[in-house]
């Protein structure tokens, strides 16, 4: 009882990246209230002033970028876009490579094949290449970075659900279970899904930092999230011209990107040790 | 009328014959037992009747027909889970983990709409009680891994029969189980069976359980039956060497303790190396150069495979 209760504050300790990536989505969920200003409002007087400039009653935490906007409220509403992106990809590429995976590892035979093959050869494209041509057809913007980042990742998942649908496919509980009169999508939704969730989740978690990287990257390069919309990315971009004389436009945002990264990838790392474990 | 009726079944992996030409049948009601050492392809004829095959294997003769009519994969996909049930070895990876067990026996009743999710999981209490489980309301809301292998055991007997079914299939039902409860879950088998008016196709490797048990025994060797018959004719009177054999390495009460048990010589070969003609010839002592044949099940009711049966039929 008493080393049950010794060991709880550190179980609890060890969970920080859990805390960091909660505040981080609060940032996001709660921009608009907690962005000191509006963070695409253009002040002319107020360019390039360091951390801690004040104009008539307008406190510039962490100062101002080329635009005289505020820093702070653009990185705080800069966790939104990441963290919208990141996770609205993270679900559609998840669930689209999870189905495919599922399918080809249970329906075997030219499915299986056929999806595959297909799963190889995204694979094989580089990223970064399929991003591009990408957005030279659809174009940049918002729900485009998620369409790229979605397209460039399922194959990941499918990969994942695919080797695990196979582990288990010929487990006894599925035969029986399909002996028992279950219809495929029963028996993949109901068996085999609760059963692979873990190790999916643990790829979801990893690929949600690698989602805000790659927006940011795509950003960066301007094929992302187009200004004046605030993303870290951008900002990172802007900030490079400016990085001798006002450190602080790119600084703060590239902060925020490796504490949020850093959170995803600590905790899925945590996961897959819980789940190495388990098993 | 047969309610299950195999006609020369051929089960191949590519190339690879690993059932050639059984034949068996299965009345209402009644249990047959199908026995054999490990590797005779008890299992995979098993799969076969609900068509269950792994990847890569294939039915390449034969017909499989239950009430009269042909085994199509649409005829099975309503009579599996209600008419036809099974339950395999391992009680234990054989339930979902992550799923309680009382919805695990509820679930042939959802699947094929037999019944409302409420009516269902009462249904599976119900039955959870009756496959004697104590406190079934309780034991429902928990998973496989809370409960011990003989439970989980009679959990998918409770989840075979809740609809009722027509023809059981019991894949050496208490193979993995400890000695102690194998006689019980078998008797239960019975019991419950014989009550609900449901035939049973007992896959087992025991002699014992087969006299213990059934009606009728079908005797597999190497991919064939080699001698089936009534159970107290087969055991009085075996014809095939192999099933004299079989017989002979079942422990006798009556048996001096000091005495080895009689154990068949040499192993079983595996499907890759069987002989030509009987396939029981590489182990066979009486076997002669006829043998190079293959040999008829022979008979009437009570059917043997072989050119120098142990009595005459
Ligand atoms: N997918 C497969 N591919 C090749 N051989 C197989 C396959 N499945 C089973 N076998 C072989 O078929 C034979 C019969 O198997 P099985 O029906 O499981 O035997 P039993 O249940 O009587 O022990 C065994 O020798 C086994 O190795
Ligand atoms: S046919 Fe020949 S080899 Fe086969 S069981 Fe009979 S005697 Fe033995
Ligand atoms: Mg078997």
């Amino acid at each position: 009882m008493s080393a049950a209760l010794a060991f709880r504050p550190r179980t609890l300790a060890a969970w920080w990246p859990a805390g960091l990536l909660a505040a981080l989505v609060a940032c996001a969920i709660l921009a608009p209230w907690l962005a000191p200003m509006d963070p695409d409002r253009q002040n002319l007087m107020a360019r390039l002033k360091a951390p801690g400039f004040e104009a008539r009653g307008a406190l510039y935490l962490l100062g101002s970028d080329e635009l005289g906007r505020d820093v702070l409220s653009r990185v705080i509403h800069g966790a939104r876009v990441s963290i919208v992106v990141a996770v609205s990809s993270v679900l559609l590429s998840g669930v689209v490579g999870v189905a495919v995976g599922m399918l080809a590892a249970y329906l075997r035979g030219w499915v299986e094949t056929v999806l595959m093959r297909l799963v190889d050869i995204f694979l094989s494209i580089p990223a970064i290449l399929l991003a591009i041509i990408t957005v030279a057809v659809l174009g940049p913007g918002f729900i485009n970075v998620i369409l790229v980042l979605a397209l460039t990742r399922w194959p990941r998942y499918a990969r994942v659900a695919y080797g695990q649908t196979l582990a288990l496919a010929d487990r006894p509980f599925v035969r029986l279970s399909r002996a028992m009169g279950a219809s495929t999508p029963r028996v993949l939704a109901l068996h085999i899904l609760p059963n692979i969730i873990g190790p999916l989740l643990v790829v979801a978690t990893l690929e949600f930092g690698l989602m805000v990287l790659f927006e940011a990257g795509l950003s960066f390069l301007g094929l992302g999230v187009q200004p004046p919309m605030a993303s870290w990315g951008a900002m990172l971009s802007t900030g490079r011209n400016y990085i001798a004389t006002a450190w602080w436009i790119a600084t703060f945002p590239g902060l925020a990107l490796f504490l949020l990264v850093l959170s995803a990838n600590l905790i899925g790392d945590r996961l897959g040790d819980l789940i190495g474990k388990g098993r | 009328m047969s309610l299950l009726d195999l006609s020369d079944l051929a089960i191949q992996a590519g190339e690879l014959s690993l059932v050639d030409g059984v034949t068996l049948d299965v009345h209402p009601g009644e249990i047959v037992a199908l026995v054999g050492e490990s590797g005779s392809g008890k299992s995979l004829t098993a799969l076969s009747i609900v068509d269950l095959l792994g990847e890569g294997l294939r039915v390449t003769r034969g017909s499989r027909r239950f009430d009269g009519a042909d085994l199509t994969p649409k005829r099975l996909r309503k009579l599996r889970g209600q008419d036809i049930a099974m339950i395999f070895q391992e009680p234990v990876s054989s339930l979902n983990p992550l799923m309680p067990v009382g919805a695990q026996v509820a679930e042939s009743l959802i699947v094929h709409g037999t019944a409302s999710e409420s009516e269902a999981q009462s249904a599976a209490i119900d039955m959870l009680r009756r496959v004697g489980i104590p406190d079934p309301d309780r034991r429902a809301t928990q998973l496989p891994a809370e409960l011990s292998g003989g439970m989980c055991q009679r959990v998918m007997i409770a989840a075979a029969l809740i609809s009722r079914p027509r023809l059981l299939i019991a894949d050496e039902p208490t193979t993995a189980l400890d000695v102690t409860i194998q006689a019980q879950i078998l008797s239960l088998i019975r019991d419950l069976t014989r009550e609900q008016g449901t035939a049973v196709l007992l896959i087992t490797h025991d002699m014992g359980v087969v006299a213990e048990m059934a009606d009728r025994v079908c005797v597999m060797y190497g991919g064939r039956v080699v001698e089936q018959g009534a159970v107290h004719d087969l055991f009085a009177a075996p014809r095939h060497p192999y099933t004299d054999m079989l017989l002979r390495t079942m422990p006798r009460p009556d048996d001096p303790p000091k005495e080895p048990l009689f154990a068949i010589k040499g192993s079983v070969p595996g499907p890759r190396d069987w002989p030509s003609g009987c396939r029981f010839r590489s182990r066979c002592p009486r076997a002669d150069a006829a043998c190079t044949e293959r040999p008829p099940l022979q008979g009437d009711g009570h059917r043997a495979a072989c050119f120098h049966p142990m009595r005459p039929t």
